[in-house]
């Protein structure tokens, strides 16, 4: 048997990473633009359906620029979670004929999006100075965040990559699950705007306060877009989730993975 | 335990068996309530120890869903077993799937690069082995074209090429050599006699009972998830094939008797030319058919004829021939008495054949004992030393 050595381990992912990138834009024009895009696009939608139609976020400074600091983050979440769902099953001839970490592939799916997420921030941080949005000290904190996050989501990658073998559903269910993740999360609109404005009590507030990715999405607010210090709460929700869907997740996939390789 | 070795202790291994392949999430939930519709499992593999020594060339044989495939899986990594344990020591290059891992979008380099890394390879030794692989597999000139414009053939030459690459000491073949023209195939079993050659541990599963009895000096023999037989190449394949022409002797010729039984075969042994019985026979030795022949009749037979037919497993007469046609003498019987037929075969197509006899006596139109289809037979090829013989070469220079 092969002896996986972390070097090995590294440079398994690596080929595995820079395949998804080299794949993913061959015969395509714009290429690695798209990723940004998509949320580009978006952001242009929510600016119209939330400033000429809802009548909301007026209030907020380049409201624009607000919404992409939200939106990029999320597209990598979103991206990441559909493509590690369907990475075992995708793969099944090569799973059933060789012996390598399998965990390698959801994980490289999260890893390929993150350096399209990265890029894209750079491009994002441009755009903000552009318009005036210098980064404080503050900005730093990006860089923790972005890890915890990750994390996170290889978490998650590798429970929904296990589950979609056993039932196919799994798929189906992410994207509705993406959809009301995305609205019950502080992406397209800042948390403080809730609780007070809407339903003048602090009962929703709290409950969105507990969504796993809210902590992240108001650190990603904050320090690229106000150039604030985020609260300490963002931190411990970040934290603690993280934590918790890693562990899940490679406990899952570790228990699962024998069962998985026979059923898929 | 030296490189090259496998070790299996009581391997069991189960998979979960669907009714409708389709799980969905009701059924589920459905199930959950219904605690008693457990799902069932099927057994495919069932206590199997094997132990296999450096250097060995092990063919495995068996019906389809014997768990042959199940127990290659397991020696390269890919199912765990349920209970036992396998263990396998030094490098593994398993021939299960050929060119599984290759992206259709990438490059023959690529996807040689991006292999290397799953089979666990460094870059750079992976460096070093592509000109190798690409040179074997004739595609030097295409390392730079994405495989998905390659010929069904040469994607299968490059998966090979780069499975073997990797020097292994332990190599693991599932039929895939059934794949490409007849020239790969040559290429294909000469590089896997290099590596029996050197003294590697082959493991050969495959349908094709000739291409194994040459390669294999072991075979063994799976059905329903157990070992059946294991040694040698002759006793495992005869047996093996015997049995295969009882399972399908619904559709195939099944064994006929008939006769008077005033003069009967007794007891009949079919030996080789050295006296042992045996089923099995290579081109140029002889097969023996030594019986003891009763009579109950009250005085001596006189001219009884003595035949043997030679039929394939489907039936399809090949041979039928007896003492008279060929101006043998024929037999007197008085009371009981022995006889046998020395038949020298020229083995054209070697394979499973069915060898009947019978007793006959035309002057009284009499069948006395007829056994057609009775006894199973294997014929193979012989093994030839030398291989090739030179017939003549000419020089000249003009």
């Amino acid at each position: 048997m092969a002896n996986w050595s972390p070097g090995r381990l590294l440079l398994l992912m690596e080929s595995l990473v820079s395949k998804d990138l080299k794949v993913r834009y061959k015969r395509s024009v714009l290429g690695f633009a798209w990723f940004l895009l998509k949320p580009l696009f978006s952001m242009i939608v929510y600016y119209f359906a939330f400033t000429r139609i809802l009548r909301f976020g007026g209030a907020i400074p380049h409201f624009s620029l607000f919404l992409l600091t939200g939106l990029l983050p999320w597209n990598f979440f979103s991206s990441s979670l559909s493509a590690s769902t369907g990475s075992l099953l995708d793969n099944h001839r090569l799973i059933r004929s060789i012996y390598f970490p399998r965990m390698a592939l959801p994980v490289a799916e999260v890893v390929a999006n993150l350096i399209h997420l990265l890029l894209a921030l750079l491009v994002l941080e441009s755009v903000l100075m552009i318009f005036g949005h210098y980064p404080g000290f503050s900005i730093v904190l990006a860089i923790p965040a972005l890890v915890l996050f990750t994390l996170m989501t290889a978490g998650i990658g590798m429970l929904l990559s296990v589950g979609n073998v056993f039932y196919r559903d799994v798929k189906q269910f992410v994207e509705v699950l993406l959809l009301a993740w995305f609205y019950s999360s502080p992406i397209i609109y800042p948390l403080d705007s809730i609780g007070v404005d809407i339903i003048g009590s602090g009962g929703l507030l709290t409950a969105l306060k507990f969504n796993p990715v809210a902590g992240f999405m108001e650190i990603m607010h904050s320090v690229f877009y106000a150039g604030t210090w985020p609260p300490a709460w963002c931190w411990i929700s970040l934290c603690s989730w993280s934590l918790l869907f890693l562990l899940a997740g490679v406990a899952a996939f570790r228990k699962a993975e024998p069962v998985v390789v026979k059923e898929l | 335990m030296g490189k090259g070795s496998i070790r299996m202790d009581g391997v069991t291994l189960d998979y979960r068996l669907y009714h409708d392949r389709a799980v969905t999430l009701r059924e589920t939930m459905l199930n959950l309530f219904n605690r008693k519709s457990s799902t069932e499992h099927f057994r495919a593999l069932d206590n199997i120890t094997v132990h296999i020594d450096r250097g060995e060339t092990v063919g495995l044989v068996g019906a389809n869903g014997a768990g042959k495939s199940t127990m290659l899986k397991i020696l390269a990594g890919v199912y765990r077993p349920t209970s036992g344990t396998a263990c396998t020591e030094g490098r593994i290059a398993s021939l299960l799937d050929l060119g599984v891992g290759f992206h259709p979008d990438l490059t023959g380099e690529e996807n040689l690069m991006l292999n290397g890394a799953l089979l666990g390879l460094g870059r750079s030794d992976m460096k070093e082995l592509v000109p190798g692989i690409a040179g074997f597999a004739q595609l030097t000139r295409f390392m730079d074209t994405p495989v998905k414009y390659y010929s069904n053939g040469m994607f299968m030459r490059l998966g090979f090429s780069l499975a073997t690459a990797v020097d292994p000491d332990i190599l693991l073949i599932d039929e895939v050599l059934a794949v490409g023209d007849a020239q790969f195939q040559d290429k294909c079993y000469r590089r896997i006699w290099e590596f029996r050659e050197r003294g590697k541990t082959i493991i050969f599963v495959s349908h094709d009972m000739e291409a194994v009895s040459r390669l294999c000096r072991r075979v063994i023999w799976l059905s329903e998830g157990r070992v059946v037989k294991d040694g040698g190449p002759e006793e495992v394949l005869s047996g093996y094939l015997e049995s295969s022409q009882i399972r399908n002797s619904d559709t195939t010729a099944s064994p006929r008797e008939w006769g008077s039984r005033e003069v009967w075969f007794d007891a009949v042994t079919i030996r080789n030319g050295r006296g042992a019985p045996s089923r099995t026979f290579r081109r140029g030795e002889r097969m023996v058919v030594d019986t003891l022949i009763r009579s109950r009749l009250p005085h001596p037979v006189e001219g009884v004829i003595f035949g043997f037919s030679i039929h394939r497993s489907d039936g399809e007469s090949v041979i039928a021939t007896n003492n008279l046609e060929l101006n043998q003498p024929l037999l007197r019987i008085d009371g009981s008495g022995r006889a046998s037929i020395g038949i020298d075969l020229e083995i054209e197509e070697p394979g499973a054949y069915l060898l009947g006899i019978a007793l006959t006596d035309p002057t009284v139109s009499k069948d006395y004992h007829w056994r057609e289809c009775f006894y199973p037979v294997t014929l193979l090829e012989e093994r030839k030393e030398p291989p090739l013989r030179l017939a003549g070469a000419v020089w000249k220079q003009e």
